[in-house]
């Protein structure tokens, strides 16, 4: 019944196929729906570059070509995006053993970067034309802007019902989201047993009482889960959404971080598309040529501003900080594992986020020599499982007398 | 209750004043600010009667009316005691000195303009004195007013610099124009001997005039003491010095003919100016001074004043308030008006900001609360808290810390060199651009800049690296410099990519280049970028050697790293000194000699230099046989070369940020990983990660379901010893005796798993935990 695993010296990947491999591929990305929206318009997105490229060869028209080679970087953030969507539901190996979850963090992050390069590329234009205003011909400009502008504009409709979609997932699968909410929140929805149970956690006495039953209990067999109930009960409440959650956000795989990322990088396209198209109007009407280079200025100040949450958000995934979420819900849960009976010290505690909502933590507990550490242990698992820490390794030391 | 007690000490102690409501004390601000506002626009009003009347002449006027009014209200020759011989040649002086300073600022005046004098001159007095004693004196009070300092010099040196005045170009034309008397055809030498212009050399003329004027109020305070009031002394000194103007001003108007058509027109202005500039500000200051502080009278009052005197400049030539000032009419000079420039401005911010700073209150047993008083009476106060750790960190010592930091260890200090470098080359590069007014040159320059960005980046994440890990990051910021590994080598990926588009295009339709500058400055480039490769590599053979030295030196380099982590995790960081000689890194020396943030600096330089040698090759070609498609060949090269080498560094840092086990660690764990496996009385293990942190540390964790009659201790210790062997230095083992429920509660699984094993267990009838299930 229990998992073992039993090691090969070395670990080979499979031989593969190309064409199984790539029909995989295939099939993985149409199976789910962000991943299939990213690729349809990633396809629209390739083929209207591909015209673009085309038909400015044909007409040597160095502005088009330029233009089309801008599409084709535009389409590298789809394309991350996409990448991580696939990659980030492979299974766990012997070498990820974490899976390849964090792929969509790190494809949120790049298209942040990418998004920041683009930003000050355009303002550093912008700067250039100000200084200096170009004599820019519309004639050309103004219809491949449109189009740009209408292709975009399906992006934008195609992710923002796909974030909705994905926001009524989140509302689906619940509590993947506030996971931590869900235990405070849904400890209200459900009756207030796991608050219950906290209460009494935190009263020492009580506590004792607890452990002692616990211990009697177990050593009683079956009886004991009778008087451990409460615990129980309390616990299970909690883990079906758990259980659920875990099924469902690798399978969903339509994170957060890709999905703000490539939006972000949509909106970003559409609004430099409104952008050109109403500095062109501004100079065919008015003759003010000053108009181009305060949009561009505007616009790149726009996405700089947007992104950056995005990025602090994934640096601080990157960097294992201690999850925000957890900000608060942690210094109590440290309180109360340092209340447990027997338990002397805390120490090393390192909380991290896995990929969105999945946090996992390691501690190191200093327990007294006569502590009944497995008690100990299910207790602290218990208390950081409410707090919505999904993995948790507790090491107990037994300290020296 | 803070500021009611300092108050109350700044004003000498007297208990009496202690309770002012805020509302009365609102009232004096008010007062202070229409005064103030009077006073800006009375000195704009004197600038335009200055260009009609002779500046003695208009001094003599101010004194003399000041004096007429000031007898009639303060009566100093009949109240108070008798004014003795010395004393009135105390006030003779008092007098030739305070005219002379107030010649200086109006000459100023006609010279800077209504709004520079007002920025300049009316500081207050204790602003100046503790501006003077920043820069003059060790005991500043503190970083704060040094900053204050920095930004009244700052803005000086704005209007002295960027302050482009048209007038000032119109008045250089005839500079000449109304000297009409010796002393001012004095001063104008004086400033012309200086080599400035005039403008500029008002600003200096101002300056110094501020500098005299808080000088001769400070000694002048003991003589108003003597005489018995200021204002008395006021009085008398105003009525002194018009006596003394009264001889100079009739020779005047007797050598020179007369500007001024009718002196009844002046008559308004002058009264205006009188009353605004020389009585109104005088009570309602001392009056303020005595009501409120005098540090905040003198914030502000000086406040109020600039941004007064920055609206009135708008205003004053607006066609509105010529009409306003119809019936006062007397300038013929249109379009002579001095310009708000931008200059301006940012010396008005700068000052206001100064005049904040320096008028605070300073921190000395200011904050303190009053306990009580001593038997002897003085107020006794408890320094707690925020007064004594309420220092802001002072700039100069900051940079010098960071300094100092960026210099103890090798790859900063590597870094930081290069830049320094880099940055000089870009800046000669750009003052030689605008000199010769290259546009090539200057956005070459700015490239340059911008790829000292990714230096700039690098430094920052070897600084950061080094941080201490705080509750939030809890294992240390080692991350930062593979994530910067990972950034600047996106940025390498944009770049080939740009410079790939870019080259296709060029392709397609061949510019024609100029290629005179180019190549020097390529040459140049190169240059600086072969030192920072020498570094770099240099960094790298070195850190390679030792790693393939003696393993003693080994764990010495390696002691550096580790010190982050030191602190939170002593026994292990040390244990993993002595494990790591033998074992670990003997797979290292081959490709990891650098981190990913050296690695990813080394790799932007080499871009840079190639992208050097490029230019310089296709600039030989394209000169010497004029191929033109060299220079898009070239750069496409680059651009693929580019690409090739940045890939294993994304790669890696991928690989990290993703949280794979490392790789060079990976036989050595699945070796350890078989001796966990049979160590006794470890039934079997579960959920093993291994993911390297930064380049110092590496986590594990593992599960561990042993046999319940041995001791978790020692198992814990065996395999934190046997994985530590394989490289691993921060672990954390979860020890499970009975395997199957520990399981399901902790890792959260469904009820009804947890219910069915229950279940189980009661059928079962166990009561050796764990050895059933297997």
């Amino acid at each position: 019944m229990l998992p073992l695993s039993i090691k090969d010296d070395e670990y080979k990947p499979a031989k593969f196929n190309l064409l199984v491999k790539v029909s995989g591929w295939f099939r993985s990305i149409l199976a789910d729906k962000t991943s299939r929206n990213l690729f349809f318009f990633l396809c629209l997105n390739l083929s209207f570059a591909f015209v673009e490229l085309l038909y400015g060869i044909w007409s040597n028209s160095l502005g088009l070509i330029s233009d089309s080679f801008h599409m084709f970087f535009d389409c590298t953030a789809l394309l991350a995006g996409l990448a991580a969507s696939v990659i980030s539901r492979w299974r766990s190996n012997d070498s990820f053993s974490y899976g390849y979850v964090r792929a969509e963090v790190l494809a949120g992050f790049v298209n942040g970067l990418f998004l920041i390069f683009t930003a000050f590329f355009i303002f550093s234009e912008g700067v250039e034309r100000a200084l200096e205003p170009p004599d820019v011909h519309h004639e050309r400009l103004l219809p491949v802007s449109i189009a740009g502008l209408l292709v975009n504009l399906v992006g934008v409709f195609v992710f923002q019902h796909g974030g909705h979609g994905h926001s009524h997932g989140e509302e689906g699968h619940g509590h993947s989201h506030s996971l931590f909410n869900g235990s405070v929140g849904h400890g209200h929805s459900h009756g207030g047993h796991s608050h219950d149970h906290s209460h009494e956690a935190k009263h020492g006495h009580s506590g004792h009482d607890h452990g002692h039953d616990l211990g009697h209990g177990h050593s009683h067999g079956g009886h004991s889960h009778g008087g451990h109930s409460h615990d129980g009960h309390g616990h299970s409440h909690e883990e079906p959404h758990c259980h659920d959650d875990h099924l469902h956000t690798p399978g969903k795989g339509s994170s957060k971080q890709i999905l703000q990322g490539v939006f972000l990088h949509i909106v970003a396209d559409t609004l430099g598309s409104v952008g050109v198209i109403i500095s062109a109007f501004l100079m065919q009407k008015y003759d003010l040529m000053i108009a181009d280079p305060i949009c561009s200025m505007l616009i790149s100040i726009l996405i700089g501003v947007s992104v950056v949450p995005l990025l602090r958000e994934s640096i601080g995934i990157l960097m294992q900080r201690t999850p925000p979420a957890l900000d608060y819900a942690l210094p109590e849960c440290y309180q109360r594992v340092q209340q447990l009976q027997g338990v002397y010290n805390l120490q090393d505690p390192h909380f991290w986020t896995l990929c969105t909502d999945i946090y996992i933590g390691t501690l190191k507990l200093l327990v007294a020599p006569d502590a009944d550490t497995r008690w100990i242990l299910s207790q602290t698992h218990n208390i950081f499982t409410q707090a919505g820490v999904r993995q948790l390794y507790v090491q107990i030391d037994v300290a020296a007398m | 209750m803070d500021d009611k007690y300092s108050s109350n000490v700044i004003s000498g102690g007297k208990l009496g004043r202690v309770d002012v409501p805020d509302a009365k004390l609102t009232r004096y601000v008010i007062l202070l600010l229409v005064t103030k506002l009077l006073k800006a626009v009375g000195i704009f009003e004197s600038y335009d009667l200055l260009k009609v009347v002779h500046i003695v002449q208009f001094l003599f006027i101010l004194k003399l009316g000041c004096a007429v009014i000031l007898l009639f209200f303060q009566k100093p020759f009949s109240s108070g005691k008798m004014v003795a011989r010395t004393q009135w040649i105390k006030i003779l002086k008092h007098a030739v000195i305070s005219s002379v300073i107030s010649l200086l600022g109006f000459f100023g005046l006609t010279l800077c303009g209504p709004l520079r004098t007002l920025l300049l001159f009316e500081h207050s007095d204790l602003v100046v004195i503790c501006l003077l004693s920043v820069l003059f004196t060790n005991s500043g009070g503190g970083p704060s007013k040094t900053r204050g300092a920095a930004f009244f010099i700052i803005a000086v040196v704005c209007l002295l610099l960027f302050d482009n005045d048209d007038l000032m170009a119109k008045m250089a034309e005839h500079p000449e124009g109304h000297h009409d008397s010796a002393l001012i055809h004095a001063l104008y030498t004086g400033i012309s001997f200086l080599g400035v212009a005039d403008h500029k050399g008002g600003v200096v003329l101002l300056v110094l005039a501020l500098c005299l004027k808080v000088a001769f109020h400070m000694h002048s305070r003991k003589l108003s003491v003597e005489i018995g009031g200021a204002k008395r002394l006021y009085a008398l000194s105003n009525l002194v010095s018009s006596v003394v103007l009264l001889p100079w001003v009739i020779v005047l108007s007797a050598t020179t003919e007369n500007k001024v058509e009718s002196w009844s027109s002046l008559a308004l202005p002058f009264a205006l100016v009188v009353f605004s500039i020389m009585i109104l500000d005088f009570y309602v200051e001392s009056i303020c001074m005595a009501k409120l502080e005098m540090l905040r009278c003198a914030r502000y009052g000086s406040t109020f004043l600039f941004l007064s005197g920055l609206l009135l400049a708008n205003f004053w030539t607006h066609p509105l308030t010529d009409q306003l000032r119809a019936m006062s009419k007397h300038g013929q000079q249109a379009g002579t008006e001095h310009v708000l420039s931008g200059g301006v401005l940012v010396s008005a911010c700068f000052f206001v900001m100064a005049d904040g700073i320096l008028s605070s209150p300073s921190k000395k047993g200011q904050k303190g609360t009053l306990v009580g008083y001593s038997p002897e009476g003085m107020p006794l106060y408890s320094l707690m808290g925020d007064a004594l750790q309420h220092s802001s960190q002072s700039l100069p010592r900051f940079i010098k810390d960071s300094l100092k930091q960026i210099l103890e260890e090798y790859d900063s200090r590597q870094i930081f060199y290069f830049l320094c470098l880099n940055l000089a080359f870009t800046f000669v590069e750009l003052f030689y651009g605008v000199w010769t007014n290259s546009l090539g040159l200057i956005s070459d320059g700015f490239h340059m800049l911008f790829d000292c960005s990714a230096l700039v980046l690098g430094l920052f994440a070897a600084l950061m690296t080094r941080w201490k890990a705080t509750k939030i990051y809890s294992y240390g910021y080692g991350r930062v410099e593979i994530l910067s590994g990972f950034i600047n080598g996106l940025f390498l990926m944009v770049i080939a990519f740009f410079v790939f588009v870019e080259s296709v295009s060029r392709l397609i339709d061949p510019p024609n280049i100029n290629t005179v500058m180019l190549a020097p400055v390529s040459v140049g480039g190169l240059l600086v970028n072969l030192v920072g490769i020498c570094a770099f590599s240099h960094a790298h053979s070195h850190g390679a050697s030792r790693d393939g030295c003696s393993s003693h030196e080994h764990g010495h380099s390696h002691h550096g790293h580790g010190t982050g982590e030191h602190g939170h995790s002593h026994s292990h960081s040390h244990g993993g000194h002595g494990n790591s000689h033998g074992h670990g890194h003997s797979h290292n020396p081959g490709g990891r000699g650098m981190n990913a943030n050296m690695r990813g600096v080394f790799l932007h330089v080499l871009a840079d230099t190639m992208g050097s040698v490029g230019v310089i090759i296709s600039t030989v070609l394209i000169s010497q046989f004029g191929w033109l498609i060299a220079d898009p060949i070239c750069s496409l090269f680059i651009a693929a070369l580019i690409f090739l080498s940045v890939i294993p560094l994304l790669k890696d840092a991928c690989e990290v940020l993703l949280l794979r086990t490392p790789p060079e660690h990976e036989k050595n764990l699945n070796i350890a990983l078989e001796k966990v496996q049979k160590i006794e009385g470890v039934l079997s293990y579960r959920d093993p990660h291994f993911w390297r942190h930064s380049a110092s540390v590496i986590a594990g964790t593992i599960h561990l379901q042993i046999m319940s009659d041995v001791v978790e201790q020692r198992i814990i210790h065996q395999v934190t010893a046997v994985l530590k062997d394989a490289g691993i230095n921060n672990l954390t083992v979860q020890v499970e005796k009975e395997a199957y429920f520990q399981h399901m509660s902790g890792l959260s699984t469904g009820f009804h798993d947890v219910l069915a094993m229950t279940q189980q267990m009661d059928s079962m009838k166990y009561y050796k935990d764990g050895t059933c299930i297997m």
